[in-house]
């Protein structure tokens, strides 16, 4: 009688025990900051492989809604990428829980980029310059295809002509646009010269 | 005599270890480093004194370059180290026609750059202080190269949806049209539109990216009159480029 009192008390003991030292939840809110990249939504975060966290677009902080405990290791990991999304960096993201490193944590997505391709037709003469805001390239008669600097995925260009080749007249077709997903289906710049 | 003898000695021990223990002078130079220098012109200046940080290496690619006051400051002497300003009178007209000298104010900055005090760490250090204070002085200037706007006047525009883009790089510019009191489009002009910040010595292409509903725009202005340039030195003198127009007129129906 006495032993499972002893038992049973052990056991309540042990129980808080457990309780108080990380086996529920805190009272530290994890949090980051987020420096760039989020444009789009499909972000989702996790901490030690679970209480799942979405970002929404153009987010600049995150904050997890599980709270966690002193001393307790969080592990901050990307679930899912927004399609737009090549990869992010995180930093800081995996410590013992305290209230200095809870609020280290770092984040930057990198979009992707797609190579952009203008094609030049009726090109003879010299002089043409094309210009996508400050990339500035330098046409030489004959160049079929014109390659631009990459173009961020879902982001604008705008392909103007800077200067007119001599004797000939260039206007663009479909200068202006968003880039697409793909390598190739934006390529549909052209620059005709007569 | 024995007496004396003990005082001089006294007296020796004393210089000695005096001198051991930092009695010498200790001075301080101010040593700079500055990162993205581009071009000639900037001058640093404290204490009565100026240094020049000219651009080294070829065209203007941005370098960091180091120099060192030519005076080095005694301990306790106090430094501030800033872009040496030039302070010009000039005659300013006000409305009703009357003149008056004002002080105008400018720094010597690298040509087409301007500088300031380092933001990121580790070198976001004081660019004032005491010498001694610290082991060694050491100030740092960031200089970045300048930028001037892209301005227009926007006319007839009475959808919405318009969209402008300078390439790539800055974010889309979205044009509304100016309303009345019952919120519906006048078409007024849109004057004094700021719509990109361009760097000297980089070109621009402003182009139309998306159409307002029920309306064609055209664009005009820029250095080549159909909406692309290059911030050259006549745009940076003007403080930018301001000739832009974009004329929007309604679609047959």
């Amino acid at each position: 009688m006495k032993s499972s009192i002893l038992r049973a008390g052990v056991a309540l003991a042990c129980a808080l025990g457990l309780a108080a030292c990380g086996g529920g939840d805190g009272d530290l809110l994890l949090q980051g900051t987020i420096y760039s990249g989020v444009t789009k939504t499909g972000l989702v975060l996790t901490n030690n492989g679970g209480d799942d966290l979405a970002i929404p677009a153009g987010a600049t902080s995150f904050q997890f809604s599980r709270a966690v405990s002193t001393d307790d290791e969080f592990n901050i990991e990307v679930k899912s990428y927004p399609s737009n999304v090549k990869t992010c960096t995180i930093n800081n993201g995996k410590a013992r829980a305290n209230y200095y490193t809870i609020a280290q944590v770092t984040m930057s997505c990198e979009i992707k980029t797609h190579p952009f391709k203008i094609q030049i037709q009726g090109l003879t003469t010299n002089g043409l310059v094309v210009v996508n805001g400050t990339d500035r390239r330098d046409v030489l008669p004959n160049t079929p295809v014109l390659e631009m600097s990459p173009v961020y995925e879902d982001g604008p260009y705008g392909v103007t002509i800077l200067t007119q080749p001599t004797g000939q007249t260039c206007s663009v077709a479909n200068g202006t646009g968003t880039m697409g997903s793909t390598d190739t289906d934006n390529n549909k710049v052209v620059v005709t010269c007569a | 005599m024995k007496f004396s003898f003990a005082r001089g000695a006294l007296a020796l021990m004393a210089t000695l270890s005096l001198a051991s223990c930092g009695g010498g002078k200790a001075t301080f130079p101010i040593n700079v480093t500055v990162y993205g220098v581009s071009y000639d012109g900037l001058v640093l200046t404290t204490n009565g004194q100026d240094l020049a940080v000219n651009h080294t290496g070829t065209g203007a690619d941005p370098v960091t370059v180091t120099a060192v006051f030519p005076k080095q400051l005694d301990y306790g002497e106090t430094y501030d180290v800033v872009p040496k300003p030039v302070v010009t009178p000039t005659t300013v007209t006000a409305a009703d026609g009357t003149t008056s000298t004002v002080n105008v104010t400018t720094y010597k900055y690298p040509l087409h750059q301007t500088c300031q005090q380092s933001g990121s760490y580790p070198t976001n250090l004081p660019t004032y202080g005491t010498a001694g204070q610290l082991s060694s002085i050491q100030i740092y200037y960031v200089c970045s190269i300048n930028a001037y706007p892209l301005v227009a006047k926007v006319t007839g525009l009475r959808g919405t949806g318009l969209t402008l883009a300078n390439g790539s790089g800055p974010a889309p510019v979205a044009v509304s049209p100016t309303l009345d009191a019952n919120s519906a489009p006048t078409g007024a002009d849109i004057t004094n539109l700021s719509l990109f910040s361009v760097t000297y010595n980089t070109t621009y292409g402003v182009t139309i990216l998306t159409q307002p509903t029920g309306q064609t725009c055209t664009i005009s202005g820029g250095a080549n009159g159909t909406g692309a340039g290059t911030m050259d030195d006549a745009a940076e003198k003007a403080g930018g480029v301001s000739n832009f127009v974009i004329a929007c007129v309604n679609n047959p129906t």
